[in-house]
């Protein structure tokens, strides 16, 4: 298990009022699950159901370690710091 | 008078030295070439200029124009343009803005206005629909922007100067309501005429050739912009804030004076901290349904928010962490009427020379507290202030520094740093007002920000800039917000990044690129109007003209080669399209040889695609775009651009 920093950003973040998690995990797809899983439990504690529509993240522009992750069996490596996007940015 | 609808047929005509004004001749011929907005105002421009005017001769004319959408009730298109010889570049500027003014020029029944001359005094030009009169202005001279719009009737739609624009900063803007024609130093070109303010009030409304159809596609329209990605969920939520992450994320937030493209601590200067901790309310301009304004709070105030640009020019760029800094100066420097992005892009350049041991201008990377004082310095022209209120070009003139002042023909870039987003580099070198995203084509928009087109791959980049560049034209010379413009981005392509489909198509992208050209070459092939670009309907119900796409193309690319040899006869010379070095030859990454510009390679491909020879449009294209100037004035200022 590889313990790793998950941070959220745009619409995500306005969604699920979630910036950052801890998050142990082998691979991308099972840390989605898990913060998945997170999400709604803190949506569930705190009464407001989140409103994000994609909460498996299948659209997300995802970044590992600053590097652009399309793979979802990415495996991951102690300390590796996850950056999920909304997709949609410009402006 | 006009034959069409959607325009009210006059264009005022205004000389602030003798007091006096009149019409300016404009015709449903010129309609027809131009539409409005500021392919009007360039070409209004290109027919007075000489080589020898400079932005603060008398007779430089400063050219407000509206587009025939304005006040017609479309989404978003309460826009008005601001056109003149920059005193920053020397070449011409335009400034599209939002606010209230475009409308209340519209309502007192002018689709522009012409201003020439220098008032002896400062002036307050008030423009009603029964007479136009020239106020003393001498009790709102020296009064900040916000200041004087109080000051002035609240019924009227208004432009206003700052102390900036009084001291002929060359980065000077001009304020509408909390609105800004910001870039290229209109302000300084007021405040040289003495004009503090104007005002325009009325009660007319443009006639409209088709209501009902007008009415029905504004319906349609409206829904598509709040559906769609970018302008109905991105802008509405996090404003052009929300573009920190994304540009962190790829590399492309400009860092220390552009010396990196990523930042450590963006998180503190980002949308997401914006709203999460500062936004007060969402505001917008009339008639946008976007409202990607932001609210925040200085000491007990609601004021504008920061843009993307101020957030990333005065923070990652001056290694400035604190955005409760960041809303505090963006306030003072609007209060003050500058140019955000020409200002922090001299304070970052300043503290390059500084780091680097060339002068001392007394701001330094990562130190803060005397910010505030250095932009009323630059304001008021004191002390080491003087030297930053030139501009950055000047100043590398004057101390050294050429390679690593960020600027293109003298203007600031934006917060895009463009070794990670060649094609906006090319942008930002052929931008006919200089470093400007906007004026760029926007190219950061495919390249990462809302499509993931290969951001390091030269190829296909020319043909897509030549695209956004002339629609982004077309859709300002409408009256339309640039924004608007984003639709014609399918949104399944940005909603879908991960998707094959997509993937697929992104990476066949810059291989479509001698496709595309053909279309920006031969403009009027596409003689129908698409959904996803509705203005060219909207020009159709609102006015009664044949419009379609080939329509807005032919005047986006109109006005792009109006402006270019505007340019050329104003002394633009033949190498004017670059970057500094730091961009073209330094590698962003040292690991990674294509994070640099490919300048030169793309450049190629840009002027054949344009009928440019070497940046400059040939006299057969000039002809066959029906740009009609004097062949001795182009031949001369061919000789020159080649000296």
């Amino acid at each position: 298990m590889a313990k790793v920093t998950v941070k959220l950003f745009g619409v995500y973040r306005m969604d699920t009022h979630l910036a950052k998690a801890e998050i142990e995990a082998q691979k991308l797809d099972e840390l989605l699950e898990i913060l998945h899983t997170q999400i709604e439990q803190k949506a569930k504690s705190e009464g407001t159901a989140a409103q994000i529509k994609d909460l498996s993240f299948k659209d997300a522009t995802i970044f590992i370690n600053g590097e652009r992750c399309r793979k979802r069996r990415q495996k991951l490596g102690d300390g590796d710091e996850i950056w999920i996007l909304s997709p949609a940015s410009g402006g | 008078m006009t034959d069409y609808q959607g325009y009210m047929g006059k264009v005022l005509f205004v000389d602030l030295s003798k007091q006096t004004y009149g019409e300016f001749p404009w015709t449903d011929k010129d309609r027809r070439r131009t539409l409005g907005g500021k392919v009007m105002a360039a070409d209004i421009l290109l027919h007075h200029i000489t080589p020898e005017m400079k932005a603060f001769d008398e007779d430089n004319w400063l050219v407000i124009t509206t587009g025939p959408l304005t006040g017609t009730g479309c989404p978003n298109t309460s826009r008005f343009n601001i056109s003149t010889i920059s005193p920053l570049t020397g070449i011409l500027t335009s400034s599209n803005c939002g606010g209230d003014f475009g409308l209340a020029l519209k309502r007192a029944g002018y689709d522009g206005a012409v201003i020439t001359g220098k008032s002896e005094t400062p002036v307050h030009l008030r423009i009603t629909e029964k007479e136009v009169t020239f106020e003393d202005a001498g009790k709102l001279w020296g009064m900040t922007t916000g200041e004087t719009q109080k000051n002035i009737h609240r019924t009227h739609g208004m432009l206003a100067i700052g102390p900036a624009g009084e001291n002929k900063v060359l980065y000077a803007c001009v304020f509408s309501g909390e609105r800004t024609a910001g870039r290229g130093g209109v302000g300084a070109v007021f405040g040289d005429k003495k004009l503090k303010a104007v005002s325009a009030f009325g009660t007319k409304l443009p006639k409209i050739a088709n209501r009902e159809k007008l009415k029905e596609l504004n319906v349609k329209w409206t829904k598509l912009l709040q559906t769609h990605p970018l302008t109905g969920r991105q802008l509405p939520r996090l404003g052009t804030a929300g573009l920190v992450s994304p540009m962190q994320a790829h590399s492309i937030l400009a860092t220390k004076n552009f010396s990196a493209g990523r930042y450590d601590d963006f998180e503190m200067i980002s949308g997401e901290e914006l709203a999460e901790n500062h936004l007060v309310s969402n505001a917008a301009c009339t008639t946008c349904v976007i409202r990607c304004a932001r609210m925040c709070k200085v000491d007990d105030k609601v004021v504008k928010g920061p843009e993307l640009e101020t957030l990333g020019l005065l923070g990652a760029n001056i290694l400035n962490n604190d955005i409760e800094k960041i809303i505090r100066w963006n306030y003072e420097i609007d209060e003050l009427g500058m140019d955000s992005i020409s200002c922090a892009g001299s304070v970052a350049f300043a503290m390059e020379l500084a780091e680097k041991g060339v002068h001392d201008f007394g701001v330094h990377f990562g130190e803060t507290d005397n910010l505030s004082q250095m932009f009323r310095d630059i304001a008021y022209r004191e002390g080491e202030g003087n030297y930053l209120a030139d501009g950055s070009k000047r100043m590398s003139e004057q101390f050294g520094g050429e390679e690593y002042a960020i600027h293109a023909k003298g203007m600031e870039l934006a917060a895009y740093e463009p070794r990670h987003a060649v094609g906006h580099g090319l942008g930002y070198a052929t931008s006919n007002r200089g470093g400007c995203h906007l004026n760029a084509g926007y190219m950061v928009v495919v390249e990462g920000l809302g499509l993931e087109v290969d951001s390091l791959t030269p190829h296909g980049k020319a043909a897509l800039a030549i695209t956004f560049q002339n629609l982004m034209e077309a859709v300002s010379a409408c009256g339309s917000c640039l924004f608007t413009s984003y639709a014609v981005l399918p949104g399944f392509l940005i909603d879908k990044p991960n998707m094959k489909a997509t993937r697929a198509i992104l990476t066949a992208f810059p291989y479509v690129g001698p496709v595309v050209n053909l279309l920006n070459h031969f403009t009027k092939i596409p003689q129908m109007n698409i959904p996803l670009v509705p203005h060219g309907y909207a020009v159709k119900y609102a006015t009664g003209m044949r419009s379609t796409m080939a329509s807005l193309l032919t005047w986006g690319t109109y006005g792009y080669n109006a402006e270019r040899i505007a340019n050329i006869i104003l002394g633009q010379k033949a190498d004017a399209d670059k970057l500094p070095k730091r961009l073209t030859e330094e590698l962003q990454d040292p690991n990674n040889p294509k994070t640099k510009v490919p300048l030169e390679q793309m450049k190629k491909v840009y002027y054949r695609a344009r009928g440019w020879k070497k940046g400059i449009p040939t006299w057969h294209r000039l002809k066959s775009l029906g740009i009609d100037i004097d062949k001795s004035v182009y031949d001369e200022a061919l000789a020159r651009a080649w000296r």
